[in-house]
């Protein structure tokens, strides 16, 4: 009953209003008169009974109209059955129609101030939207264009001198092609697990998924990428499930560990954690490393920056795949956050578990 | 190998097409390759082809057609060629015959491997009584599970489930090919029963659950048991 009134309110505020005023009105009319049957009555009292209905009227309707309408049926009603002279009756008209004003007035004014804050949210929001998505789309033809110029120079250089190259002239060009290439692939791989990610639908496709089952994966797949690479894994003994789309954070694993391999500069195993708290699971990603620069760590996932210091490593940019895991977490109404520990970076993800 | 073992390529893109048939010749295979499905169709029938690998997305017919069509006479190994994201597709094509399936981008040595699984396991011999790799031996016939020698206590439904998965090692299977092995058909489709029994296994076989030696698991497809030593690879 509740519930469809308060439907019938945001669908037609006007019929809501006069229900509302009818209803209101109604009741009062009905207590003043069982008031009015007591002995020892006092007009003063059916006034102030009608007074409160009428500050609950104002609060219920919108603008001024049925307020003020009450106070008229008020007075009204006061002048027909009570023995009060029209002077003191207008008297109390005026006092009505100053407090219904009143309310009126306040409840305008704060509804208005409400929407006014919930429509500057939402632009903010979008705004926020809109920013990231710029500095993504910058983020990836800066991070598509630097390989694949690289791919077409060395072409260029094969095909027109050909005969002038040594063996292991053209080796080192195919072998930069390769390394090109394959940045590329996974920087695709990239972009295709954000298409997963649908703005109308904030919250993503996830299904129950065993964590040792997904890290396991990941570790194949960075095993075929990297041949030889060690990666230490620390995990609870229970097995946890959790809700994910898998290939998602999958991406998310491979893009940290990657990161860490590339950009540590240290040849020391990687460390994954996982920790299972109450209410989440968090995963850390640790190297031994340089760590990330100090005026990297503010902007680390919003795919800003390209520091001139960074110069070598502007080609293979973390840039793009950290707002890619930073998008991913936050579909999944998970924390990501990397920082500096003693002997060199970690990078700390958490993702919620079903409530 | 008196004759040459021939294969069949159906796959639209002209690069990646020349990438496989280089690759295959190079290591002895008789290579023929068709760029769509009817072609590929056609030449299934005419060559009769010891392995086909299939492109998923062809420009002229749906793959998993193709798939259906060869199925209907023939029990060729057929290895599904797909790009990832494509799980839902993966698991459709190889719950209705495929054999084993490679995601784009693959390596040489992946595909080798894939091809020499499926011409083991089509080849028609004997099965094998042991499977051993690495410290893990089982013995189907005394049906006993030796890890570093000694025995590893399971109980019927994870024995069955490791059997099942050594017997076709090196071959991805389903989940849903999996439930229908173990359970029988009449299993309602949720597979969590399944993956607890193997989170279990992996407990009791692998020294590090996240980083497994045996059964390795493709996540939303299936699992992956590690290739058996004790056969002879062909």
């Amino acid at each position: 009953m509740l519930k469809k009134l308060q439907t019938l309110r945001k669908r037609n505020e006007h019929l809501y209003s006069v229900l509302f005023s009818v209803v209101c009105m109604a009741i009062t009319i009905a207590a003043a008169a069982i008031y009015g049957g007591t002995a020892g009555r006092d007009p003063s009292n059916v006034t102030l009974l009608f007074i409160f209905s009428l500050i609950i009227i104002s609060c219920n309707t919108i603008g001024y109209f049925y307020g003020l309408l009450c106070s008229l049926l008020a007075v009204l009603w006061l002048g027909l059955t009570q023995d009060v002279s029209p002077g003191s009756l207008f008297i109390t008209f005026l006092g009505m129609a100053a407090v219904t004003i009143f309310i009126s007035a306040l409840i305008s004014h704060s509804t208005t101030q409400s929407e006014l804050i919930a429509e500057r949210e939402k632009q903010l929001a979008e705004a926020g939207l809109e920013k990231t998505r710029a500095n993504l789309l910058r983020a990836i033809s800066h991070d598509l264009r630097t390989p694949l110029s690289g791919i077409l120079g060395n072409c260029l250089i094969f095909l027109e001198n050909q005969s002038l190259l040594s063996e292991q002239e053209k080796r080192q060009i195919v072998t930069n092609i390769q390394e090109s290439s394959d940045w590329l692939i996974n920087m695709v791989e990239n972009l295709l697990s954000i298409t997963r990610i649908r703005e109308d639908r904030p919250i993503i496709n996830t299904t129950d998924e065993i964590v040792e089952e997904v890290i396991g994966e990941a570790l194949q797949k960075m095993e075929k990428r990297h041949p030889g690479c060690t990666i230490h894994v620390t995990i609870p003994d229970d097995f946890i499930l959790l809700p994910m789309d898998v290939v998602l954070i999958e991406q998310v694993i491979l893009n940290l560990l990657e990161n860490a391999l590339r950009h540590s500069g240290s040849k020391e195993p990687v460390d994954m954690v996982v920790e299972d708290e109450p209410d989440y699971v968090s995963f850390t990603i640790r190297d031994y490393g340089i760590g990330i620069p100090e005026n990297m760590l503010n902007s680390l996932f919003e795919g800003t920056y390209y520091s001139a210091v960074h110069a070598p490593d502007a080609q293979k940019g973390m840039g793009i795949g950290l707002v890619i895991c930073k998008t991913i977490i936050s579909a999944h109404q998970g924390t990501i956050l990397g920082r500096n520990h003693e002997h060199g970076a970690e990078f700390i993800f958490t993702l919620p578990k079903k409530k | 190998m008196t004759a040459r073992l021939s294969i069949l390529v159906i796959e639209d893109d002209k690069s990646i097409c020349s990438f496989i048939t280089t690759t295959l010749s190079g290591n002895g295979y008789r290579v023929r390759a068709a760029f769509t499905g009817r072609e590929g169709l056609s030449l299934a029938a005419s060559l009769c082809p010891d392995v086909i690998l299939l492109d998923l997305g062809l420009p002229d017919v749906d793959g998993c057609e193709v798939l259906q069509k060869i199925r209907l006479w023939s029990h060729v190994p057929i290895i599904i060629i797909s790009a990832r994201n494509e799980e839902q597709e993966k698991v459709k094509a190889l719950d209705m015959g495929a054999d084993d399936y490679i995601t784009k981008p693959f390596g040489i040595a992946e595909l080798m491997a894939r091809i020499r699984t499926s011409l083991r396991h089509n080849s028609g011999s004997s099965p094998a009584t042991t499977y051993r790799a690495l410290d893990l031996e089982i013995n189907f016939q005394k049906r006993l599970v030796l890890l570093q020698g000694k025995q590893i206590h399971l109980t019927q439904i994870e024995y069955q489930l490791l059997t099942l998965l050594a017997k076709n090692s090196g071959r991805v299977l389903t989940y849903n090919f999996i439930m229908n092995n173990i359970w029988g058909p009449y299993i309602d489709g949720n597979n969590q029963i399944l993956r607890v029994n193997m989170a279990n296994i992996r407990r009791k076989i692998e020294q590090n659950p996240a980083q497994p030696q045996y059964v390795f698991t493709e996540v939303g497809i299936g699992y992956r048991m590690r290739e058996n030593d004790a056969v002879t690879a062909l």
